[in-house]
């Protein structure tokens, strides 16, 4: 309950406090927003010294010869399709399986928990030449199911929702039982439904790991057919360092990061309620 | 003959008691299913078949490879045995290997410094009184949420050194023009930059839980004892930040060995394998070269490193409680 005290030193102290965050501030959007500028830019613009700043003239036709060179609407669609499934396939799997370690009781449960969390310890660059090998043997290199499949359960999203399943209460269930629901039901009529927040964190992570993800599509893609984004973006910086195609890559990375501004600057509490919830385990 | 009524419902309550006891001793399909343990096998068995086949194996199969010569055309039952040849080469032979390790090791070892430093002022900046909090916390957390491929990309034009905003602006200022990722010492701490740039937020999300944490009472209390702020600091906030602290060192860590995407667009490990990484090594090691057996001892060796900083935190967080 202090009273607030304007002397000179805390002045100054506010000062340096909004002086350096503003600061901070520039340094953390001035990419972004040359970015956007650049891709609007002739060569000559972007090479220009001194800087220039503003394109005299909008070229927004970059943005069209983008299109020609590579499959923009494919790669958007590719991407939406694979995040979109990866994403849907951890929510059920890790509700799934978080489910049967919170609620119920069956020889070696913990030590089969103990095993998931173990695999959490395995990074996927570990396991990624066998993972590669399998998805090649199975015939689903350059396909969906190869970009998919791998990626449908992890050991972080079991041991996610197992935590928040574990809160809810037991007599919930047990009257849902003598109701005569079926087991399968129980968990989908009234599991999932409790489960809100956990769910809604575990997409947003899951969908922003997925969405960015770049070294597997990297190895199980090989037509441009099956490019998502990063991928598409990779083959622009194959043409790169001659001017002409500067303002192409800036073009592609804006149209990369602007549908995640818009979704970020929407659900921005949920992506920060998401990460402050992973980070609270430790 | 005619039953009387007492005998009738004995009978009755017999056929009752023997159906019930049949049904005691051969279940039906539907009582055996209500079985709880047998429920919970179902639940949890889908996702541990597929870690199986996904994670653990691949584990095992990863060790079986680095102990053999492999193309990955060759049959798997015919894979040559070298036993612990391929790490013998990595450690002794390979000087590249030794070169991107320490790469890998310079990397982490600045991302973590300056992005947990970084993260960890504007958390504290955020968490004290400040208007617009909302906002500034939106704009230091958003380039996390983008691709490494889209701001990599960017960032290559901002750093060269011909046309690039970077040597714009340092003209501006009457400065000498660098040559940022085209010069051999410059492009590991402008690879280093982009990674802090990229992932400051995210710590900054994660110390500003950990701040909220810390009950406001405490400071209350403290500040009637007299204590002024940098002691209410240096006696409150910091030995209860201590976990959140470990907790950010240690993932900070484990991401940053694993650094991939940055390295290989901005540089593609060069000039001269000054920004080559472990995990750009083991990738081109196995995918363009197609030598297995020398990539899984890289990955096995690079998962020593990971396991061992978890166990160390897994011990100090015990040590706590």
């Amino acid at each position: 309950m202090s009273r607030r005290r304007l002397t000179a030193a805390g002045f100054l102290l506010a000062l340096l406090k909004y002086g350096a965050l503003s600061a901070g501030a520039i340094a953390m959007m001035l990419p972004f927003i040359w970015m956007v500028l650049s891709s609007l830019m002739a060569p000559q613009e972007i090479m220009a010294r001194p800087l220039v700043w503003f394109p005299a003239r909008p070229q927004f036709e970059n943005y069209a010869r983008l299109a020609e060179v590579v499959p923009l609407g494919r790669m958007y669609l590719n991407s939406l399709i694979v995040t979109i499934a990866i994403t849907a396939g951890v929510l059920f799997t890790s509700s799934l399986a978080g489910y049967g370690f919170a609620k119920f009781r069956f020889p070696g449960r913990d030590t089969l928990f103990i095993s998931v969390l173990a695999t959490m310890m395995i990074p996927f660059f570990v396991v990624l030449i066998p993972v590669f090998y399998l998805v090649s043997r199975l015939g689903w290199v350059d396909s969906y199911l190869g970009l998919i499949v791998p990626n449908l359960v992890t050991a972080f999203g079991i041991f996610f929702m197992r935590q928040y399943i574990l809160s809810l209460p037991d007599e919930l269930l047990d009257a849902a039982r003598i109701d005569g629901a079926s087991e399968f039901g129980i968990y989908w009529r009234i599991v999932l439904p409790l489960c809100g927040p956990a769910l809604g964190a575990l997409a947003i992570l899951a969908f922003v790991y997925h969405w960015n993800s770049f070294l597997w599509p990297l190895i199980v893609v090989r037509s441009p057919e099956l490019w998502t984004i990063p991928l598409g973006l990779n083959s622009l910086r194959i043409y790169a360092s001659s001017p002409e195609v500067i303002n192409l890559q800036m073009a592609g990375a804006t149209l990369a990061i602007i549908p995640v501004l818009i979704v970020f600057v929407l659900l921005q509490r949920w992506f920060v309620q998401g990460i402050s919830l992973t980070g609270l385990k430790g | 003959m005619k039953q009387t009524e007492a005998e009738r419902t004995g009978m009755a309550l017999k056929a009752g008691a023997e159906r019930a006891l049949r049904a005691e001793r051969a279940p039906g399909l539907r009582w055996w299913l209500r079985r709880r343990s047998v429920v919970g096998y179902a639940f949890v068995a889908p996702a541990l078949a597929f870690l199986l086949v996904f994670a653990f194996l691949p584990f095992v199969f990863t060790i079986y490879v680095s102990l053999h010569e492999w193309n990955m055309l060759t049959p798997v039952t015919s894979m040559p045995f070298r036993g612990l040849e391929n790490y013998r080469y990595l450690l002794l032979d390979d000087p590249l290997f030794r070169q991107t390790f320490a790469n890998t090791v310079t990397f982490a070892v600045g991302n973590v410094a300056l992005s947990t430093l970084l993260g960890l002022m504007v958390a504290l900046a955020l968490n004290s009184r400040v208007r617009f909090r909302t906002f500034w916390r939106a704009i230091y957390f958003l380039p996390y949420v983008t691709s490494s491929v889209a701001i990599a990309i960017v960032w290559a034009n901002i750093y060269n050194a011909n046309y690039g905003l970077l040597n714009g602006i340092l003209e501006m200022l009457g400065l000498p023009p660098q040559r940022f990722l085209a010069s051999v010492s410059q492009a590991m701490p402008s690879v280093i930059a982009v990674a802090v740039w990229h992932s400051v937020g995210y710590f900054m999300i994660l110390f500003l839980a950990g701040l909220q944490n810390i009950p406001g009472e405490l400071y209350d209390a403290a500040k009637v004892d007299g204590a002024g702020d940098w002691q209410r600091f240096r006696f409150i906030t910091l030995p209860l930040l201590k976990p959140t602290m470990l907790f950010v060192v240690v993932v900070n860590t484990l991401i940053s060995l694993q650094v991939f995407d940055l390295v290989f667009i901005l540089t593609n490990g060069g000039p001269v394998n000054a920004t080559n990484t472990l995990v750009l090594y083991m990738y081109r090691t196995a995918f363009e070269f197609t030598r297995m057996g020398r990539a899984t001892a890289m990955a096995i060796l690079l998962f020593l490193i990971t396991f061992v900083i978890t166990l160390v935190q897994l011990h100090l967080l015990r040590e706590r409680r």
